[in-house]
């Protein structure tokens, strides 16, 4: 018989966890820690172990149960202190993470981490002027820790000082290319003060020096896009896909530049993030872009609302509420606008005027909805979608008898007949193609008319506003 | 009363005699598994292990009776209660982690195996498990260091060494593991597996004629099985002189002797099974396609770099993609990328061919592209069995024609596969009309230097190409070069020159051709970035021959570096002349050594015109078919509807 004895001494068990947790194997870790647990007294290191292996293992309550057990029996080690106020900090805690980072500071005032940790909270508490001081001396004990600088830039920034905010990401930046997360960030922030020559000047040295990720190619093609750079965007979005093929955002992007097999819709992630990040300029910039479908849609519906008053009325993509504002002094029924970016919808609830706000993709919560409206609208958000047959099918079933779906698009102009995703990632569609999708779907046309949808670089778009009435109601 | 029956009777007897003897249980347990009285055999097993606990050899024979009786769930529930119970009981451990590997848990037998190894770091067996494991996982490193560690406690197993050397080849320290090969086979001339790995590890540090010799030897010692006819398909290449008749007589040999006896099937059939009339479900030319992805490459690899634009460039709606591949582990950024356009990914880690031919039928795949070929995750038995009605192949050792009477198409280009080589090879040729693969150059490439002979005032040639390639007769004619560009340089790069003795040995075969030691400079391995880099230094690369490059042209052309060329006959001769031509740049193909030798020296002597050309190469390149990925989609997918059209019609 071959008998093994376990031989490893108490020393290297422990060791092996710690470079398990490290190393994020947690299934090898949890049985060598009970294992040395048996036979190591109960000591601050061990306590640590136990926490950190807790929370990798998804059970922060349990790493807060042992760190509290730990402090309380051993309340002069820093390091329980410092990894408590990390956890409650990851929770959410900021007033316990602060006071127990201030803690290991008194504990050892010449701890980096401590230091970053208490600033870090400070942050979170919206106190940024003791979070500077904290940072500030943490990033210049360690200048070369990228999480220390960015989190100054934060308090920086959050002081007022924008562009000592960005000097103090660039510092940390090298020819070399330094860290990439400090890059992206000083990418990012570049991107956010509208200073988009400066992020493609940042982002092509990280390219340069090797330095790179999907998110430093997504930002510059961001930039590049911005400056109209379309075709180097389009080159940037499909460089930041190979990095990153599970960012659906970018893979529009990459679909919409022609380098991809175009997709029949853009996907909700697509437009979660699109709206997400927008929602907060988007009614100032659409003004500036003399976005008319508002002004379209309410002549419209004036027409359907004088013959039927008080009928429910159903936005779809509804965004901000444009077209909401635009119909609020009409005589309509209850609104019920529905959106897939949260940020956007707030935006509309801010506006007070709709009954229901709805955060859903549009054609995920048409199928599941059993009601009916009068009178159903999508402004701006038909051009999300390629093929029209199975969106056109959900709002017909949505549709009552008498009602009236009211609808704008962009003109596919090439040409050619059918629909096509542009480079905005936004798609065109033809009149014939439309006619067809209209007629399989059970829709009758009402009206079909030529309508600038808004400008861009000075250019009218050209589009179609779109009355469609059910069928049957016609013959 | 047999003799099988008194050892039973007399173990049984002992048991009763003296039931707290373990041997005893031991014994009887051995026995009953032996005549298959798996229950028995588990309660014998369960006694002695009762009574020593720590006993390992007992632990994992209880796991086999587990297996056998298809009982290992229940085997993994006690062995976690006696786990948690004992968490110093290195046996438990070990047999969990047994069990979940035979579950396909393989993450969590990692750990299992781990958690032995780390209570028990002077037993052999636990260390060996791991580096199974973690081999398997793509953890290389540590996959060696447990091996290592293994191999240290019982330098005299032959498992554990030859375990260690397959790690290293996987890790091309190829030198490294040929050592320790010959050491297994000066013990022993009779193991078919270290005589076919050793062919491997020969082959791959340049020394071919001996691998040929090796994987013959092989074929000699057991000419029936697979693995060394597997191994002369690897190596045969490589050979100096290797006709592409050879090569398919080789391939054919092999092929002949997958076991397809074992499993009843479409196998044997040599044509697409609707050809045999069996129903093809729900067949039309326009329908959508499932198009199965066969390789243990999907991931940063020649296989990667050379296939994933051209499968994203498929419109998915027409295309339907089932990747039956491994887990590549760690992030890999061309492994993602597949995983992204896959609608299904089917790890075949633990499938057995059969089984694997199974799930691809079952799952009702349309096209199966194998792209592994004769290599290390070899699967060629499983297309045996047809995974597909219809079985094309692609890249991944893509040498020459895989012999497979169901392999029923062979993608190509008019320049790898010209009319007039169609009898060289036993699938039909579907050529591409521009180049056989569509590469994807990595976002974090370097900038394109400008010509370095400018500032150095002398030519450089280059070769990144792995040791199995260069012969000692590419060596005559690379000297031959450098004779008459006397103050010429040649820079080699690649992994086996990290290995000295390796080096030392290249550096004498030129020395030998009378080349001065330092106009060679021979450089070891690097990361792909720093790799590519090292083109900035490389004025022209000459390309190696029979087997040509592959990626390493298309990454050369995309580092601004053109390469001289040496078309031969076949496939693997003829990988860069299709590169070359593919991006315009047909002008530096040659089809003998003296034009190829007169070549070089020509275009070393346009030193305006190279300058210029360097500076429009990536361009030139990015413009060209062999970047175009939605061009070669069109070309992939009208491709794959010929051969659908063809099955269905036949």
């Amino acid at each position: 018989m071959e008998v093994v004895h376990a031989t490893a001494t108490p020393l290297a068990l422990v060791q092996r966890v710690s470079a398990l947790i490290d190393a994020g194997r947690a299934g090898a870790a949890g049985p060598l820690l009970a294992a040395a647990r048996q036979i190591v007294a109960p000591s601050p290191e061990l306590s640590l172990l136990a926490a950190r292996l807790a929370e990798s293992q998804g059970d922060p309550g349990l790493a807060r149960a042992e760190l509290d057990v730990a402090i309380e029996a051993a309340p002069d080690h820093a390091g329980l202190w410092k990894q408590r106020a990390a956890l409650c900090q990851r929770l959410g805690d900021f007033d316990r993470a602060a006071r127990d980072a201030a803690e290991a500071v008194c504990l050892d005032p010449a701890d980096p981490d401590a230091k970053a940790l208490l600033g870090s909270a400070m942050l979170s508490l919206g106190r940024p002027a003791e979070a500077w001081a904290c940072l500030a001396e943490a990033c210049a004990a360690v200048p070369t820790n990228a999480a220390f600088r960015e989190a100054l830039a934060i308090a920086t920034e959050a002081n007022g000082d924008p562009e000592a905010a960005l000097g103090t990401l660039m510092e940390g930046l090298s020819p070399k290319g330094g860290a990439l997360n400090l890059r992206n960030a000083a990418i990012l922030f570049c991107i956010r003060h509208r200073a988009f020559q400066k992020a493609v000047a940042l982002a092509e040295d990280g390219r340069i020096a090797g330095t790179v990720d999907a998110c430093l190619f997504g930002l510059k093609g961001h930039a590049q896009s911005s400056l109209g750079l379309h075709t180097e965007a389009a080159d940037s979005y499909a460089e930041a896909l190979k990095l990153g093929p599970d960012d659906p955002y970018v893979r529009h992007l990459v679909q919409a530049s022609g380098l991809l097999p175009g997709a029949k819709r853009a996907p909700p992630d697509y437009l979660r993030t699109v709206f997400d990040g927008y929602a907060d300029r988007f009614d100032s910039h659409l003004i500036a872009l003399g976005y008319q479908i508002p002004g379209a849609i309410r002549r419209i519906a004036m027409a359907y609302l004088d013959r039927h008053p008080g009928r429910p009325v159903l936005d779809l993509g509804c965004g901000t509420g444009l077209v909401g504002v635009a119909i609020g002094d009409l005589p309509v029924g209850p609104l019920t606008g529905v959106d897939v970016s949260a940020r956007m919808l707030a935006e509309a609830g801010a506006k007070g005027i709709y009954a229901t706000l709805e955060e859903a993709d549009v054609q995920d919560w048409l199928d599941a909805e059993n009601s009916q409206w009068g009178l159903i609208l999508a402004g701006d958000v038909v051009c999300y979608f390629g093929a029209l047959e199975a969106l056109l099918r959900s709002v017909r079933e949505r549709l009552a008898g008498d009602g009236w779906f009211v609808f704008s698009v962009e003109e596919h102009v090439d040409g050619e007949s059918g629909w096509a995703l542009l480079r905005q990632g936004r798609y065109a569609h033809s009149r014939d193609y439309l006619e067809d999708a209209l007629g399989a779907a059970g829709f009758a046309v009402h009206a079909l008319r030529p309508q600038v949808i808004r400008h861009e670089a000075g250019a009218p778009v050209p589009g179609f506003l779109i009355v469609a009435e059910p069928a049957a109601l016609v013959n | 009363m047999n003799a099988i029956a008194m050892s039973r009777h007399g173990a049984l007897r002992r048991c009763g005699v003296a039931p707290a003897d373990p041997a005893a249980w031991n014994r009887l347990g051995r026995i009953l598994l032996a005549s298959e009285e798996l229950c028995l055999a588990g309660a014998a097993f369960a006694e002695a292990s009762a009574l020593v606990p720590q006993a390992l050899d007992i632990a994992l024979l209880a796991v086999e009776v587990a297996t056998t009786a298809g009982t290992l769930p229940d085997t993994l529930v006690r062995l976690a209660d006696r786990c948690a119970a004992d968490p110093f009981n290195v046996a438990a451990h070990t047999a969990r982690g047994v069990v979940l590997q035979r579950l396909g848990r393989h993450d969590e037998a990692l750990d299992a195996f781990e958690v032995a190894s780390a209570l028990a770091p002077d037993a052999p067996l636990p260390a060996r498990l791991l580096g199974g494991v973690m081999a398997r996982s793509n953890r290389l490193r540590e996959a060696e260091a447990a091996l290592r560690h293994a191999h240290g406690l019982e330098p005299d197993n032959a498992d554990i060494a030859n375990d260690l050397a397959t790690v290293l080849m996987r890790m091309h320290r190829h030198a490294e593991a040929r050592a320790i090969l010959l050491r297994l086979l000066e013990r022993s001339r009779e193991s078919v597996t270290v005589l076919c790995n050793l062919a491997t590890a020969t082959t791959c540090v340049g020394l071919q004629e001996e691998a040929v010799a090796l994987a013959e030897e092989a074929i000699r010692l057991d000419p029936d099985a697979v693995l060394p006819w597997r191994t002369l398909c690897s190596s045969l290449p490589y050979l100096d002189g290797a006709s592409g008749e050879r090569l398919l007589a080789a391939a054919r040999g092999c092929a002949e002797r997958l076991p397809r006896a074992l499993h009843p099937s479409w196998s044997g059939l040599t044509r697409p099974p609707r050809a045999n009339g069996m129903k093809v479900v729900g067949s039309s030319p326009t329908m959508t396609l499932k198009i199965g992805l066969l390789s243990g490459s999907l991931r940063s690899h020649p296989v990667g770099w050379l296939t994933v634009a051209g499968f994203e460039a498929l419109d998915p709606d027409e295309f339907r993609l089932i990747c039956f591949g491994r887990d590549a582990g760690g992030g890999d950024p061309i492994a993602a990328r597949f995983r992204a356009i896959a609608r299904q990914w089917i790890d075949t880690d633990g499938l057995s061919d059969a089984a694997l031919a199974a799930r691809a039928r079952e799952i009702g795949v349309d096209i199966l592209i194998d792209l592994g070929g004769y290599g290390d995750s070899s699967r060629m038995l499983a297309c045996a069995y047809r995974m597909a009605p219809v079985q094309i192949k692609w890249v991944g050792m893509q040498n020459h024609s895989t012999g497979l009477a169901e392999m029923d198409f062979f993608i190509g280009d008019r320049w790898e596969t010209p009319p007039e080589f169609a009898h060289l090879y036993s699938e039909r040729l579907l050529c591409l009309p521009d180049g056989y693969v569509c590469y994807s150059p990595p976002p974090y490439a370097p900038d394109v230097a400008p010509l370095p002979a400018l500032s150095n005032g002398f030519i450089t040639f280059g070769c990144f190409n792995n040791l199995a390639k260069i012969t000692l007769r590419v060596i005559q004619v690379w000297a031959d070069i450098l004779h008459r560009i006397p103050d010429a340089r040649l820079v080699l790069k690649t992994h086996q020159f990290s290995d000295a003795d390796t080096a030392a040995r290249v550096r004498g075969r030129f020395a030998a051709a009378g080349i001065d030691p330092e106009r060679i400079a021979l450089r070891g391995s690097s990361r792909h970035r720093d790799f590519m880099a090292e083109y900035n230094d490389i004025d022209i690369a000459l390309d190696p021959f029979p087997y040509s490059s592959g990626l390493t042209t298309c990454e050369a052309l995309w580092m601004g570096v053109p390469t001289v060329v040496y078309a031969g006959e076949i496939f693997a001769a003829r990988h860069s002349l299709s590169h070359m031509c593919n991006a315009g740049l047909a002008d530096w193909v040659a089809y003998d050594t003296e034009t190829y030798t007169a070549l070089a020296v020509a275009k070393a002597s346009g030193m305006a015109a190279l300058a210029a050309l360097r500076a429009r190469l990536r361009a030139q390149v990015k413009a060209s078919p062999l970047t175009d990925a939605p061009r070669f989609g069109t070309n992939l997918a009208a491709a794959l509807r010929f051969a659908w059209k063809a099955c269905i019609s036949a």
